[in-house]
């Protein structure tokens, strides 16, 4: 299994200010890839290069193993994009907005039905896009880029300015693409919550430079659990168990047990019980890929 | 906005920098020679046209990215919006034709024209064209808002300014061609024993008419505009 | 490649006016000479013993001021079909190069102005039969009337594309067409090199159909040098 987008040391400059740092992506085929940071991190920027809209200060991009500066027209064949808010000709009605860009690509009339099926547009094929909702003309936009079977999708914040019913289906429509047509899928966003729920995949970027890519499994592996123990007298508790050498922390009225495999529990609560003190509960507290994130973004802010 | 202000006048600099007078022979005071040719390119084109530049450029920022939902989110009448904009586009006009003035004296003192400068003409020539915009604005007003591009309301003011080349010529129909008048107003041939150039009921019919049916249609088109 | 992107191009100026304006340009010419002749038919019959020539060169007084200003409606209208909602992002990922876009762009708009140019023909034509100005008619003058303003209006066409479709602000390629017209309006004075005033074929220096090649020739390089600044931008 190769890599379907490869970039190397990529660098894009404006001025004086990187907006892409160094960013070496490598994107696996088949996967759904999380492209996360948050809003201002580069994350556009660095999809314009991919698609050949900007080009980059330094490094390469190798997108099917072919280099994007050599054979671009080549690969955006086989590239379908969304980026930002969709890209439409409000005067035109949603099956001719198919029409311009199918005429460029080449492929049959049919494709722009079985689209506009994919997303659900069909009984407004005949409608003119200002007509539109923002959600409909996000799926027009989804519709374009899938127009031609690509076997690349870039989306670029896809579900921006959707409501929950938008941002749902959307999420399906994506999670069907890489088993249903063998799409690998690109897909950025500033919602950790967003790609968690899609993603296989995931590189994280702040300030222009990439801090975290891996599987999301991974990831979530990050995702260390404290256990917290509701205690009669947290602070005197925590004490008595630093005194005997047991790595805890008091908090909001509670107990944190860093360490916490069984045999640590079990021993930390031992003593507590042993030196008098009620315990009422202990509970495991799971980190949410929210809190990780942020605590890398900050982090690397600082 | 600002170096758009400096394109008239500097276009009307060029004429009347160009322009031949010293061959001229006549007991004309050199001053409304000079102002005869910088006026024709200037106002029988340039301020109509330039008028929906200028309504194109104020509704911009609105049109961008939804600005107009913001705009009267905020609290304000929609009829003040309108208003606030014409007035501020014809305080730009004022502007555009007072730094005009100033190109009419700079060609003049170029040219080392001996004569007195005939202030009280000038001013009447500036003011009245000046007033004969009002209603073209007006209605570039409307066709900005009401088109997002900059194009289809420069094709309206085209199909309406490029007439009045013929328009002006003629004794009939010139008088009461609306796009005509700043050139009207503004030609120091015209009436000069009246307030202005053109004769005043010719001020308040077709300048103030088309003023009242331009600002009255834009008006009432803002108010129901959906954003 | 061109033509599959052409025919995209086609499709996208539909209800944009672009036709519209394509027959109105050269409506209004000949209109004005209706207006003209109307009112004063026999003042003009008795200017000149070449009634034809005479009301051509009556029709050409508008042909390069309508050109010019065709030219600069057309390019701000193309520029904002893309700009509207930054559909740039979505062409320019397309499979084709960016020289193609510009290219089609182009021809586009060459070819909406060359059928505008045909249509003055006719309508020229028609209103002179019309007028009933004589048997004599001069074919050969009216096709130069008709065609060689908009040939000799190539490098305005070239240079007007180029800062509308480089421009984010529509008012700075708007303005300068603004200042286009009145170069082309007053071209009478200006120096024989100013592009705005070939369309009128009144350079003293040259034959009209050496203003023909050169409009050619300087369409070409103008064009090339917005088709080069316009490919090595960034797409923002």
């Amino acid at each position: 299994m190769g890599y379907v987008i490869q970039t190397n040391h990529l660098v894009k400059q404006f001025g004086q200010e990187k907006a892409v740092d160094n960013i070496s992506l490598a994107i696996p085929e088949g996967e759904v890839y999380g492209f996360l940071g948050p809003n201002g991190a580069g994350k556009t920027t660095t999809i314009r290069m991919l698609l050949g809209l900007m080009t980059s200060t330094s490094g390469s991009i190798h997108i099917f193993n072919q280099d994007l500066n050599k054979e671009r027209i080549d690969i955006l064949k086989h590239v379908g994009s969304l980026v930002e808010n969709p890209s439409y000709y409000p005067h035109l009605t949603a099956e001719e907005n198919l029409e311009v860009f199918r005429k460029v690509y080449g492929v049959p009339k049919s494709r722009i039905r079985e689209v506009l099926g994919v997303v659900r547009l069909s009984d407004v094929a005949g409608k003119k896009v200002k007509a539109f909702s923002l959600g409909m003309k996000q799926r027009l936009g989804i519709a374009i880029a899938l127009l031609h079977q690509p076997k690349l999708l870039i989306l670029d914040e896809p579900t921006n300015g959707l409501d929950p019913s938008g941002i749902i289906e959307i999420r399906h429509l994506i999670k069907r693409l890489p088993d249903e047509f063998g799409m690998t899928v690109l897909i950025s966003s500033h919602l950790l919550s967003e790609i968690d729920q899609i993603a296989t995949s995931v590189g994280i970027i702040s300030e222009g430079k990439m801090i975290f890519q891996d599987s999301i499994e991974n990831l979530r592996e990050h995702a260390q659990q404290n256990v917290v123990l509701r205690v009669s007298d947290s602070i005197a508790a925590s004490q008595a168990l630093l005194v005997r050498g047991v790595d805890a922390k008091n908090q909001d009225g509670r107990v944190y047990l860093h360490e916490n495999s069984d045999d640590h529990v079990s021993q930390a609560i031992r003593m507590l019980v042993q030196d008098g003190y009620a315990v009422y509960r202990a509970e495991e507290e799971k980190r949410s890929l929210e809190d990780i994130f942020l605590a890398m973004t900050k982090g690397h802010a600082s | 906005m600002l170096p758009v202000l400096f394109v008239g006048p500097a276009i009307a600099l060029m004429t009347g920098l160009m322009s031949n007078i010293a061959a001229m022979e006549t007991e004309m005071n050199a001053w409304y020679l000079l102002l005869q040719y910088m006026i024709l390119p200037y106002a029988l084109l340039f301020l109509p046209l330039m008028a929906g530049v200028l309504s194109g450029l104020i509704c911009r920022y609105e049109h961008q990215a939804g600005g107009w939902k913001q705009f009267l989110s905020l609290p304000v009448t929609r009829g003040s919006v309108f208003t606030v904009k014409y007035l501020l586009l014809i305080a730009t006009v004022f502007a555009i034709q007072l730094l005009f003035l100033g190109a009419v004296y700079l060609a003049g003192t170029v040219k080392e024209i001996a004569d007195p400068f005939p202030m009280m003409i000038i001013w009447k020539s500036v003011l009245g064209g000046w007033i004969a915009i009002f209603p073209l604005v007006a209605l570039q007003l409307w066709m900005s808002m009401f088109w997002k591009n900059f194009a289809a309301p420069f094709a309206v003011n085209v199909i309406f300014t490029l007439p009045s080349i013929l328009a002006v010529n003629s004794e009939t129909f010139g008088p009461y061609y609306p796009w005509g008048q700043p050139f009207l107003m503004m030609y120091t041939g015209g009436a000069s024993e009246s307030v202005f150039y053109v004769p005043w009921d010719q001020v308040l019919t077709v300048v103030g008419g088309s003023l009242v049916v331009f600002f009255a249609a834009g008006w009432t088109y803002f108010q129901r505009k959906s954003v | 490649m061109i033509g599959q992107l052409l025919r995209s191009d086609f499709l996208k100026i539909r209800r944009k006016g672009f036709w519209l304006l394509t027959v109105i340009g050269p409506l209004g010419v000949v209109f004005m000479q209706t207006v003209n002749y109307g009112v004063r038919k026999d003042y003009l019959l008795k200017q000149s013993d070449d009634n034809w020539s005479y009301y051509l060169s009556n029709v050409n007084m508008f042909t390069p001021l309508a050109l010019v200003l065709g030219i600069v409606i057309l390019t701000s209208l193309m520029a904002s079909v893309e700009n509207e909602t930054n559909a740039w992002k979505q062409l320019i990922a397309l499979p084709v190069s960016k020289m193609t876009v510009y290219l089609s762009k182009f021809t586009v708009l060459a070819a909406l102005l060359l059928v505008a140019s045909l249509l003055l023909m006719l309508f020229t034509l028609g209103y002179g039969y019309y007028l009933d100005l004589g048997t004599d008619i001069p074919y050969i003058d009216v096709v130069k009337f008709s065609f060689y303003p908009y040939i000799a209006a190539l490098p305005v066409l070239a240079i007007h594309l180029w800062i509308a479709l480089v421009s984010k602000n529509q008012g700075v390629p708007v303005t300068t067409g603004v200042i286009g017209v009145i170069l082309t309006y007053m071209s009478y004075n200006l120096p024989d090199w100013l592009i705005w005033k070939w369309p009128a074929l009144m350079n003293g220096w040259v034959e009209p159909l050496t203003i023909v090649w050169l409009g050619i020739g300087f369409g070409v390089l103008l064009y090339l040098a917005g088709m080069l600044d316009f490919v090595r931008r960034d797409v923002t």
